[in-house]
């Protein structure tokens, strides 16, 4: 029998959907894995998913920041799509990521499970900007 | 491993001289294992005639629904096997967080669309929610997977011995995806498909038809193509005929998908329209070729 590795057809839609978006989104499998951002999140953070690639949960947590309204790095555990893909619960909050030339965005993120009757299957975020200090001005 | 069209049209039954040479019975496709097992994929009408060819002695049969859409279970009530006491039939079918497998198909198989209830069919019929993990029915291995299609859906592949079939009758791979361009893993029903002795794959629109059909659940047919080349799949049956397409229509069809497969370097003789009916002996998979110094 051939075993080929496949994605859930859960993350497969959702990675389509976000492709079509001009919202920023990432995507995360259920084990934290960073499977895919679409164009609109590489804008932001300065770098095509297709030049990152794959990324690991602790390392995509780090890339971009982020940061709280201090200045200071968020941990990752209290990350939205953390709380997501680990709580199965959603999440919102507003932090600053740090794109590749250095210019800081305040946005909000918004987290939610992808949740299939098989359970979990990893989770969205999307990306806004920030109302309260306008789009693009953070904490340098 | 045999397998036998019983019904290859999609979405109505599409009886009339129109329809006479690929048929007008919706989704069913028989099933005969090397043990001697028997598999109905799908009920669709097609599954009545499968149910006069079948002997009346005591049997076990499972049906394996890829999905609850009436054009896969209307002939669930119609098949013979269904009446006969000493039968035992298990049905299989994918989950859905709103009711259970038995309950849903008890939608149809009640008043008032049904003369008779499921708890008065005559036969032992248990409901069975398809595993996520491979299991076993007599000589073969059954793996199924959710597939891009409106509602719960799956495809589903058989191994038997060193032969493989995947059915795959209602996907729409390509929704929001270029098929030529995306990774393997994250193609819908790529891992059914890969290598697959025989494909059995919906083509329901032709390119013409698909843009106004976009978000239906159904394939083009350079979708179709693109994903048996992508998957290698040895064969390929465009499979789920569109009800409006009558025989002539899908003949100039499948020239048309016979010449866009060779471009894309593909064995004219390895693509055909499903032909109810029609049967093929699924042959072991040749061994490859030794690796010479």
């Amino acid at each position: 029998m051939s075993f080929v590795t496949q994605r859930p057809l859960e993350l497969i839609l959702a990675r389509n959907l976000m492709s079509a978006l001009s919202t920023p989104a990432f995507l995360v499998d259920e084990g934290g894995l960073l499977v895919f951002y679409n164009e609109a999140a590489g804008l932001l953070l300065g770098k095509r998913f297709e030049e990152l690639g794959t990324v690991g949960p602790q390392e995509w947590g780090s890339l971009f920041g982020p940061f709280d309204e201090n200045g200071e790095p968020i941990p990752y555990d209290e990350l939205p799509l953390v709380t997501a893909v680990r709580a199965g619960r959603p999440a919102h909050s507003e932090l600053t990521v740090r794109s590749t030339d250095g210019t800081n965005h305040h946005v909000e993120v918004s987290a939610f499970p992808i949740l299939t009757p098989h359970g979990s299957q990893g989770a969205i975020a999307v990306f806004w900007p920030s109302l309260k200090n306008g789009n693009g001005a953070g904490p340098a | 491993m045999k397998v036998k069209l019983w019904g290859t049209r999609g979405s109505i039954p599409a009886p009339g001289p129109e329809t006479i040479r690929y048929g007008g019975n919706t989704s069913c496709v028989g099933v005969t294992l090397a043990d001697g097992s028997m598999l109905a994929l799908d009920a669709g009408t097609g599954i009545r005639c499968l149910g006069l060819a079948l002997p009346e002695e005591p049997t076990r049969l499972h049906i394996l629904l890829t999905h609850l859409h009436l054009d896969h279970i209307q002939g669930l009530v119609f098949f013979a096997p269904v009446f006969r006491p000493q039968t035992e039939i298990v049905i299989w079918g994918p989950t859905s967080p709103e009711a259970s497998l038995r309950d849903r198909i008890a939608r149809y198989i009640s008043a008032p669309l049904s003369p008779v209830e499921v708890r008065e069919l005559p036969c032992d019929v248990s409901f069975r929610h398809c595993p996520e993990t491979e299991w076993e029915i007599g000589s073969a291995r059954i793996r199924a997977a959710s597939v891009s299609h409106r509602g719960p859906t799956l495809g589903f592949r058989i191994d038997d011995g060193d032969s493989s079939l995947a059915y795959i009758p209602d996907h729409e791979p390509a929704l929001g995806a270029d098929l030529e361009e995306l990774e393997e893993d994250w193609i819908s029903g790529f891992a059914l498909a890969k290598d697959a002795s025989l494909l059995i794959h919906d083509g329901q629109y032709t390119d013409a038809e698909y843009p106004c059909h976009l978000g239906w659940g159904h394939a083009a047919t350079s979708h179709a193509l693109s994903f048996a080349r992508r998957t290698n799949a040895q064969r390929t049956l465009l499979f789920h005929h569109d009800p409006l397409h009558s025989d002539d229509f899908l003949d100039g069809l499948g020239a048309e998908a016979r010449e866009r497969w060779i471009e894309l370097g593909g064995d004219p003789a390895a693509l055909e329209l499903a032909v109810e009916r029609s049967e093929f002996e699924l042959p072991a998979r040749a061994p490859k070729a030794a690796a010479t110094a």
